[in-house]
């Protein structure tokens, strides 16, 4: 292997090739900084300073310059570390919407934070260590390493969902989260081990021959299709699709809001992006064996997730059942299986990254002290209180029902119609049915922040017009600056959302080509 | 060898459904978590075996790294249990139940 550079002895990984260590040079840059984050936490004053969201902010930026570059500069066969580890254009991507997400989220943290006392360095280490997670997850090709990405992923997600440590529903979450989440792992690591005792192999290049010999002969090794059901069913869990989503809600609802705009989006956009890999690539020679089921899961997610929404009363929980409800839509991409397919699920994923964390990012901005945005009740008429904020949130909620003019629509488009060149109508026909129904809560959200008169519960709620969006309570220059940083967000999640539904060819013309390398 | 691989699969298995049941039946996190670590085990148990029985080493390497996450993850899954018990709450999954519809 070629190096561009060689590495002096001194420096500590010189035993391993350059061009390997370039490959991942995001993952680098981004575990390095929460390394980083670790030590300035020590270094700075605790309390009430922007010295380490600036810092995590700058390596998520630093992070995506390196994508974008590692874009341009697309090798031919971008495999690195002996095929265990992919940099090509699909992970790329998704390393694209997972660390813009992540800056977004970084954003809009101090204000929020702040708002309800938990400006804690940890925080933001936590936040890194998990996003590393994300992108080794994008770009693994081998069994070991997706399993090292869901792990890295997770466990200082389990942190973070309990962060409010005084809060008995933010405690309840991460247990819940870490028991649920530790079962699905057990189901991940068991399907992992059968599908390597199988075919002797864990790089998912040398599985996928296998399996291509095996679907020659047409004989369908029973042991290998039970480790593919149980690898499925940890993967379905992280993904939050029926019938594998009992977490979903109470984690959404009792983590704090930042949590869950990071957990709603980022995780699923990573956990998607190795379930496509996985099956759009690797285990399409059974594809006969596993498209049912997936369909199967797709279709019990979009009408459970759509269904049961409709009986919340916690805009969280509300947000929880419609995540479900897309990852039965997204996983009409996987099911369809064709590079239509997936280029859809793709698309979508970016779009649900825009929609969703502009809807949460609105739920962070309004949540106060001791208690997030969450009541129905808190919401009542915004309209009047806070117009900008009130009318992004309706763009996010039509965004998200699959409206004309944003990217939600689009993204629905795409998918559905990729369902149908496939000859599946029955999926997109369960789609289009489940949109309508989704019309339902997603109009009542906006109905009670255009029409509702605000109740005794939300007069103590802020009341500042504009983009300086700080409670009254905090009034000093500081408030300016993370307030203006979360606007910001909002206002870019919202510009986004129609200018993605206006010109959705901006992100399409991106995925066009994208083919899935698996090692 | 050979004689004994179907044996330690059967027993990985075994252990994977004590796991799994014990998940889903036991009402103590601390259990629970026990339960899990469990179901990893069993996994490790099947990876060694298949890397015996393939004659490639991944196997081993993939236990040894599952059980060094695994260990990490205990170290966080505790620290979290105990916070739960110290904010009063009592350590039983049917009781930890303040959000649901």
């Amino acid at each position: 292997m070629t190096t561009l550079l060689s590495l002096p002895p001194w420096f500590p990984l010189h035993f391993v090739p350059a061009s390997n260590l370039v490959g991942i040079l995001p993952v680098l840059i981004v575990g390095g900084g929460s390394v980083l984050v670790l030590l300035a936490d020590l270094a700075v004053p605790r309390r009430g300073n922007l010295v380490l969201p600036v810092i995590s902010g700058v390596v998520v930026l630093g992070a995506l310059g390196t994508a974008v570059g590692q874009w341009i500069l697309n090798a031919t066969n971008p495999v690195v570390f002996n095929g265990a580890f992919a940099d090509d254009r699909f992970a790329l991507f998704a390393d694209f919407v997972v660390l813009l997400t992540a800056l977004a989220v970084i954003c809009l943290s101090p204000g929020y934070l702040r708002r309800r006392g938990m400006e804690e360095g940890e925080y933001y280490i936590l936040l890194l260590a998990s996003l590393t997670g994300m992108l080794v997850l994008s770009g693994a090709t081998n069994l070991i390493v997706i399993f090292l990405g869901v792990e890295l992923l997770s466990i200082p997600l389990y942190v973070l969902a309990g962060f409010a440590r005084d809060e008995p529903l933010s405690q309840e979450a991460a247990m819940k989260y870490l028991l649920l989440g530790g079962f699905a792992s057990g189901f991940l690591l068991y399907g992992m081990a059968l599908i390597y005792g199988e075919t002797g192999h864990t790089g998912l290049a040398a599985i996928h021959q296998q399996l291509l010999q095996g679907a020659l002969s047409h004989s369908f090794d029973p042991m290998l299709l039970a480790g593919i059901a149980l690898l499925s069913v940890g993967l379905l869990f992280k993904v939050s699709a029926a019938p594998f989503q009992w977490w979903t809600p109470d984690v959404y609802q009792g983590s704090p809001a930042i949590v869950t705009t990071f957990m709603s989006v980022a995780t699923k956009v990573a956990a998607f992006a190795v379930f496509l890999r996985l099956f759009s690539a690797t285990l399409a020679p059974y594809r006969s064996e596993w498209e049912v089921p997936i369909a199967v899961v797709a279709i019990i997610s979009m009408v459970f997730g759509n269904l049961v929404a409709v009986a919340q009363t916690s805009v969280k929980r509300v947000l929880a059942y419609s995540g479900i409800a897309q990852a039965g839509y997204i996983l009409i991409g996987v099911a369809v299986g064709s590079p239509d397919g997936t280029q859809a699920a793709l698309y979508y994923l970016a779009a649900y990254a825009f929609m969703n964390t502009g809807a949460f990012a609105v739920l962070t901005i309004l949540s106060q002290r001791g208690e997030d945005c969450d009541r129905y009740s808190q919401l009542a008429g915004l309209w009047r209180r806070q117009p900008l904020l009130a009318g992004l949130m309706a763009l996010f909620m039509l965004s998200l029902a699959g409206f004309p003019m944003t990217v939600g629509f689009f993204g629905k488009f795409f998918l559905f119609s990729a369902a149908i060149h496939d000859g599946q109508l029955p999926l997109a026909i369960w789609g289009i049915l489940t949109s309508a129904v989704s019309l339902f809560y997603y109009l009542r959200v906006i109905l009670v922040m255009f029409t509702a008169v605000p109740d005794a519960d939300s007069d103590t709620a802020p009341t500042l017009a504009g983009l300086s969006l700080e409670g009254t309570a905090v009034a000093s220059s500081t408030a300016a600056s993370v307030g203006i940083p979360a606007g910001v967000v909002v206002v870019l999640a919202g510009v986004g959302t129609v200018v993605l539904g206006i010109f959705p060819a901006l992100i399409y013309t991106l995925l066009q080509g994208i083919t899935v390398v698996h090692g | 060898m050979t004689g004994l691989f179907p044996g330690f699969l059967i027993l990985s298995a075994a252990m994977f459904s004590v796991g799994a049941v014990g998940v889903l039946v036991r009402r103590n996190p601390l259990v629970v978590f026990m339960s899990i670590e469990l179901m990893l085990n069993a996994a490790n148990l099947a990876l060694i075996t298949y890397a015996r029985y393939t004659h490639t080493m991944a196997g081993q390497v993939f236990a040894l790294i599952v059980i060094a996450v695994a260990a990490s993850e205990v170290v966080v899954g505790l620290a979290l249990i105990t916070g739960v018990y110290r904010s009063g709450h009592k350590l039983n999954l049917d009781e930890l139940s303040e959000m649901s519809e």
